[in-house]
């Protein structure tokens, strides 16, 4: 008796540290690499230099043409803006937005590419600001 | 030999034990009767000129011994009109609430010391002492001395500091008001009148306007005169044309400003590491209890402009500044 109790505790040990052990890799970030395959942006926020929204109404995502539209209050100071990006779980974004962003050249729209949590999925997302025009 | 060992060990036990439960003798530990003194600062927050910085000084010896007969601070720079030490010590009583006992008549302040001599039979006391900081301290340190005198002969003293006194200036409650008084210098802490700013056109840093504009959000403002675009309908008297930068803050409530509300302090220090390099001009739908790092196109001063309250209806903001001359 005492035998197979032994034997069935060495045996669940070693299924622990099996599972333990199991190998869940990270990418260059640190970050877990999974099984998603999702790519996309759920929600964005822009944010000025106080922190305070300079959205005058929700951001339009478009997931299939891979753009984001915002409006942005009349006085906005475009060259000190905070972008934020909701995605979809375990996805992330490059470039990675540190600081202030400037997004004074309307031109030139700041491009944003989201990668899949399975890091095999690439969507890049151009971000149009348009200025609340003073009537 | 094993054994010898368990049988080392097996007398090593009970002598721990025996140690370990030794009682230690106590005895209530008899109060000093000589002269003591402590000390403790009580205000908080950087040391500003025109405010105060706040003590409490107590004293005490055996109450059969003898009595206190004065109490004395002297500071390394003699404080400004109003610096007083208290001639009532406090006790906060059950309910939470500071009582005052008379100890003594109102101090009296020569140079830098300040005395009050005690006139009542007293053996202990905590005297508040408020040090107004002079303009002649200002970016200097300044340390005080606290000392007691006891009839027996016995005088004991407690130094506190060195205290930093802040570099930068204060001035509350500007009320700035559209089309009046609504040229703000930030050299002078003051809002001018557009005759009066026409006198004074490089002094003028930025302009209060209110506009309620369909359509957009403009609301309170606050915009350098050199930009116009934040300046609809305002002709500026001439020569004014300040570019001063303008950084918008929200949730920066200093406690000197809004009125010893709230717990956050701008020092000096923030001033001397502000960056405005990418700053704007101008902000516009000001908000109360928002703010505004500022620095003046010359690069003199940098300030920290705090809403106290916005009126839309008489089109009037009401402003705090600190300001730190920079050159």
């Amino acid at each position: 008796m005492k035998k197979y109790i032994i034997i069935t505790t060495a045996l669940l040990f070693s299924a622990l540290v099996w599972t333990g052990c199991s190998d869940f890799p990270v990418d260059e970030d640190g970050l877990l690499i999974t099984t998603r395959s999702q790519c996309y942006v759920s929600n964005f926020e822009l944010l000025g230099p106080d922190y305070q929204t300079v959205r005058t109404k929700a951001a339009v995502i478009d997931t299939t043409a891979q753009t984001i539209n915002v409006e942005v209050l009349y006085g906005t100071d475009l060259k000190n803006l905070r972008p934020q990006f909701n995605l979809i779980t375990d996805a992330k974004i490059e470039p990675k937005v540190i600081g202030f962003v400037d997004f004074s050249d309307l031109t030139n729209p700041k491009k944003w590419t989201v990668i899949s949590g399975n890091r095999k999925v690439n969507k890049t997302y151009t971000v149009y600001v348009t200025v609340q025009v003073k009537p | 030999m094993q054994r010898k060992y368990y049988s080392l060990l097996l007398l090593l036990i009970p002598v721990f034990i025996f140690n370990a439960c030794q009682n230690d003798e106590y005895s209530i530990p008899e109060a000093k009767t000589e002269l003591q003194n402590d000390c403790i600062l009580r205000s908080l927050g950087p040391n500003v000129v025109g405010l105060n910085i706040e003590f409490v000084y107590a004293m005490a010896l055996g109450s059969n011994i003898g009595k206190i007969n004065s109490a004395q601070v002297e500071a390394t720079i003699a404080g400004a009109s109003g610096t007083y030490l208290e001639n009532r010590s406090f006790r906060t009583n059950s309910s939470g609430v500071d009582t005052p006992y008379t100890i003594g008549n109102p101090s009296s302040t020569t140079g830098t010391k300040t005395v009050v001599t005690f006139t009542k039979d007293t053996c202990a006391a905590a005297l508040r002492y408020y040090y107004y900081i002079p303009e002649e301290a200002r970016g200097k340190t300044v340390s005080f001395t606290f000392s007691a005198k006891a009839s027996t002969g016995e005088e004991v003293s407690y130094e506190m500091g060195p205290y930093t006194i802040a570099k930068m200036d204060m001035k509350l409650s500007l009320v700035l008001s559209d089309n009046n008084l609504c040229y703000f210098s930030v050299a002078d802490m003051i809002a001018y009148t557009a005759a009066e700013a026409a006198t004074k056109a490089d002094k003028i840093d930025l302009v209060y306007l209110y506009r309620s504009i369909t359509g957009i959000t403009f609301a309170h403002a606050l915009a350098s005169p050199a930009n116009t675009e934040y300046l609809p309908g305002i002709t500026l008297p001439s020569g004014v044309g300040n570019s001063t930068k303008f950084w918008k803050v929200y949730g920066l409530r200093d406690r000197h400003l809004a009125n010893l509300q709230y717990g956050i302090y701008v020092d000096d220090i923030d001033f001397q590491e502000l960056d405005l390099t990418s700053a704007p001009n101008y902000g516009i739908n000001m908000k109360a209890e928002s703010g505004a790092w500022v620095e003046t196109s010359d690069g003199k001063y940098r300030a920290y402009i705090y809403v106290n309250s916005v009126n839309n209806t008489a089109k009037t903001m009401t402003v705090s500044i600190k300001r730190y001359q920079m050159k």
